[in-house]
């Protein structure tokens, strides 16, 4: 990113700064991150920047619900960087009821859950974090004496948008794996005609949640979505169109054991079961726990096994053999002359896809080529 | 007599009621409900013996670790396998980060934050600890959080995310650590030390490590004011309401034993004897589970939500028969760590002990960590191999941050046959055996002073707390 500050019009951002106790050039530079990763342009970015701070009446309020699940969202969503994500998100949002982290205890809280819902009705987010069982009437998950089942489907009578926040809320996740003992379901599954948006992950990347909590809070609306109901940003693209092990799949050098030669190399690990090809989410440009220098479950030299794509995560058995959908033997590389002249990708896919442009190598770009004429391309989405 | 139901507890990993009969202002009988399913080991029959490393993380998101080190240590012991050197101590390190991030979430996040409630506001220390420690508000989330990040960095450099990795397998880790990442985890742990020394202890680790009594804890306490780390702060509310006369057990304390030994394997009955791990069963009279008593290996998890005289989902697991608590401070009675043995010694478990058993243990675990960083050789293997039988049965034993975790592993016809999890707050929270006798939580709950019209008794709270419970491991 250019080491240039957005233009903001002479917009006072000493409260923000004062909130947040960030200045307000890394306030504007984090803004402004969010944007590009979200595929917007510069003149959004001024815009998120806005409506951070032009809170309070912007804070949308939030019910946050837990159902089958190990809080792995949660905690995920309490370990971001800096300017600190979750000080961004409370100052975001007014997190009317959360479990793991209110300060009351008992049916006291679960009242005030109640009273918010009523006064906000129409206004507020619904956070369902974890499955549904709806098995025997839904008994497997029980909060206060009441089913899960039927918190989810009284929350969402009057919520303004619903996200599923991680795989067990965006699909079941893990606990419905065969032979899935408490017929545990995702949100959209039982909430048959609401929109819910799913972030999933097993954790999901907190970058993804708030990306698109920060969307909504600016433009009031939710992100353009694919047809698994996920965020495009977030979700457009294979891990393995973005690995930076995919050269080496290319020109067909394997990993066949954790710490053997290729291994060691950084090679592909298709052969060890990754499921790269088959799955949609964009670790490979986030990476986890932010540290930077390649912290990510590939990175670290073990094989994705598609957490987030329903049908394969916790379905596939692990070292199984991915199938690949965008196969691009060597010999069907582009020349250079032929990438010059037709590409066929129009900018806004390129950007939508991002770190593929830093892999020099044909296959990449034909890649791209193919997500590019797919789905629909998001240019006007910003608005 | 009246019956009060306190829950759902927030600030507790997953779902949890209390019902408590009062009589007299004081509880006379506790039940302690879980009630949360989600069929673990019902999923896992049938899978790859190798699919246990998807799957078991999964059952919690904050000892994800640790199901992956029971889990694996399963497959290594099915397999007849040693884990390659590095592989192991790369392990050690993860389980300890992991255990350390458990302890100060716990201390910061769910426990202290009670000492907060208006409750206290006529504390001397009241007005000071909601400053400080105010869920979500206080200033001490404002210096935990970053710190907290800071351990979960060094999960991200050795595992890759956090939580739930795949880089702890049977053999050892897959990430290889080259010199820079040695470097990048060197550093983490120096900030990490900064942060116990300055905020959590306010003085040397090794200063800490050498208080050996109760005397000596309270005097070092009493040496400068209560506002020099949060500690201190904590041993001053003890010391005015009481604690270690709140929540107490009689049971025995036990550790599966961890790091190669290092915390090792035992029993304590007032001093350590020998654990047999044979004589570990899980009894269901009262649990809504359908089955007989059984040793793990041939367990058996279905439940029966309609079963008479049943009350929580969790089983009752007992060792020879026996009710026995587990956790930090069960774990550092059995490791020798002379503070603890004399706060068993004087007041036995109570709250007081099991939070100043794990505060101990972070102290212990960071200068340990750090000897651990020097013994990589990063020119030689993080990982060995070998072949999984087709026919085998294992365990794999740990201690988790709240207590002793066990995978028992049947593999038949190359497929998982069977797969049994008893997880730390099983043993804590289990429910009455057929003989009547009451787990932990709740025997340290009966005899509580509860004022009749208390809606939601703040010392029921600490008491529960101060096993740190986790419920999604608990049931599963």
């Amino acid at each position: 990113m250019a080491e240039q500050e957005l233009d903001t019009g002479g917009f006072d951002f000493s409260e923000v700064e004062k909130r947040l106790g960030v200045t307000r050039r890394t306030f504007l530079k984090y803004c402004a991150g969010v944007a590009a990763s979200l595929g917007l342009s510069t003149s959004s970015a001024v815009a998120m920047a806005k409506a951070i701070a032009a809170k309070p009446q912007m804070r949308p309020p939030v019910i946050w619900l837990h159902g089958q699940e190990c809080t792995g969202p949660t905690e995920s969503l309490l370990r971001s960087e800096q300017p600190s994500l979750e000080h961004l998100l409370l100052d975001m949002i007014s997190l009317d009821y959360h479990q793991t982290l209110d300060t009351g205890a008992g049916h006291k809280v679960e009242e005030l859950k109640k009273k918010s819902m009523k006064e906000n009705h129409g206004k507020y987010l619904l956070v369902v974090e974890g499955a549904i069982p709806v098995k025997d009437d839904g008994v497997y998950c029980k909060i206060a004496g009441e089913t899960m089942l039927h918190i989810t489907k009284e929350a969402a009578e009057g919520a303004a948008a619903i996200v599923a926040f991680g795989s067990c809320a965006s699909w079941g996740g893990v606990q419905s794996a065969s032979p899935n003992p408490t017929g545990a379901k995702g949100t959209q599954a039982v909430l048959p005609g609401k929109p819910v948006v799913n972030i999933p992950g097993c954790p999901p990347n907190p970058a993804n949640f708030l990306g698109t909590v920060l969307y909504f809070v600016t433009f009031g609306k939710l992100p353009p979505l694919d047809q698994q109901n996920r965020p495009k940003w977030a979700y457009g693209r294979l891990i393995h169109e973005n690995c930076y092990r995919r050269p080496h799949f290319d020109a067909g050098r394997f990993a066949t054991e954790f710490g053997d030669e290729g291994h060691k190399l950084g090679y592909c690990l298709y052969k060890l079961g990754c499921k790269g090809p088959e799955t949609y989410n964009n670790c490979p440009s986030l990476e986890f726990n932010n540290v930077g220098g390649g912290v990510w479950p590939i990175g670290v030299g073990h094989p994705c096994f598609g957490c987030s794509e329903e049908g394969i995560g916790f379905n596939k058995p692990m070292f199984a053999l991915a199938n690949v959908e965008t196969h691009t033997p060597p010999n069907s590389f582009p020349t250079i002359e032929d990438r010059q002249q037709d590409t066929g990708i129009s900018p806004t896919a390129a950007a939508l896809g991002g770190a593929a442009a830093g892999a020099a190598i044909g296959a990449s770009l034909m890649a791209a080529k193919k997500v590019g004429n797919t789905p629909e391309s998001d240019s006007g989405s910003d608005g | 007599m009246t019956r009060l139901i306190v829950g759902p507890f927030n600030r507790v990993e997953g779902d949890l009621e209390v019902k408590l009969d009062i009589k007299d202002d004081q509880v006379e009988a506790a039940w302690v409900s879980s009630s949360l399913y989600r069929g673990f080991e019902q999923i896992l029959e049938g899978k790859t013996p190798g699919d246990a490393l998807v799957f078991a993380p999964r059952i919690c998101g904050i000892c994800s670790i640790s199901q992956s080190v029971a889990a694996s240590s399963a497959l290594r012991n099915a397999m007849g396998l040693e884990q390659a050197p590095n592989g192991l101590l790369a392990t050690n390190l993860l389980s300890a980060t992991e255990n350390l991030a458990d302890h100060l979430t716990h201390f910061y996040l769910f426990f202290m934050p009670d000492f907060a409630r208006d409750t206290y506001g006529d504390q001397p220390w009241g007005e000071a600890a909601q400053k400080r420690f105010k869920a979500m508000q206080g200033e001490a989330s404002s210096y935990f959080l970053p710190a907290r990040k800071n351990l979960l960095q060094l999960i991200g450099i050795l595992a890759g995310k956090w939580p739930h990795t795949l880089a702890i397998q049977p053999g050892g880790t897959t990430k290889t650590l080259d010199q820079g990442d040695r470097v990048r985890v060197i550093s983490v742990l120096s900030e990490i030390r900064r942060f116990l020394e300055e905020k959590v202890f306010g003085d040397k680790l090794e200063a800490i490590l050498e208080l050996s009594s109760f005397g000596e804890l309270f005097s070092w306490a009493d040496n400068q004011p209560m506002e020099q780390g949060d500690f201190r702060f904590f041993l001053k509310i003890a010391q005015s309401l009481a604690l270690e006369e709140v929540g107490k057990t009689s049971c025995d304390a036990m550790s599966y034993g961890t790091y190669d030994g290092l915390f090792p394997q035992g029993v304590w009955r007032g001093e350590v004897g020998k654990l047999d791990p044979q004589l570990i069963a899980e009894d269901l009279t009262h649990s809504m589970m359908i089955g007989d008593t059984r040793h793990p290996s041939q367990g058996e998890t279905f439940p029966d939500l309609d079963k008479a005289d049943a009350y929580t989902l969790c089983k009752a697991p007992r060792l020879d028969g026996k009710v026995v608590e587990v956790g930090a401070y069960a774990r550092q009675l059995i490791a020798g760590q002379p503070l603890i043995i004399n706060l068993a010694h004087k007041s036995g478990s109570n709250v007081l002990s099991r939070v100043v058993g794990r505060l101990i243990e972070a102290a212990r675990l960071v200068t340990i960590m750090e000897e651990w960083v020097d013994g990589f050789k990063i020119k030689e293997p993080f990982c060995s191999h070998g072949k999984m039988p087709d026919e085998v049965e294992a365990v794999g034993m740990t201690e988790a941050a709240r207590g002793s975790l066990g995978h028992w592993l049947h593999v038949r016809e190359g497929r998982i046959e069977n797969y049994q999890i008893v997880s730390p707050t099983t043993w804590n929270f289990s429910p009455r055996d057929s003989s009547g006798i009451s787990g932990p939580l709740e025997s340290a709950l009966v005899g509580v002073p509860v004022i009749a019209d208390e809606k939601n008794p703040v010392v029921v709270q600490h008491i529960v707390r101060s096993f740190d419970p986790c419920m999604v491991c608990t049931v599963h």
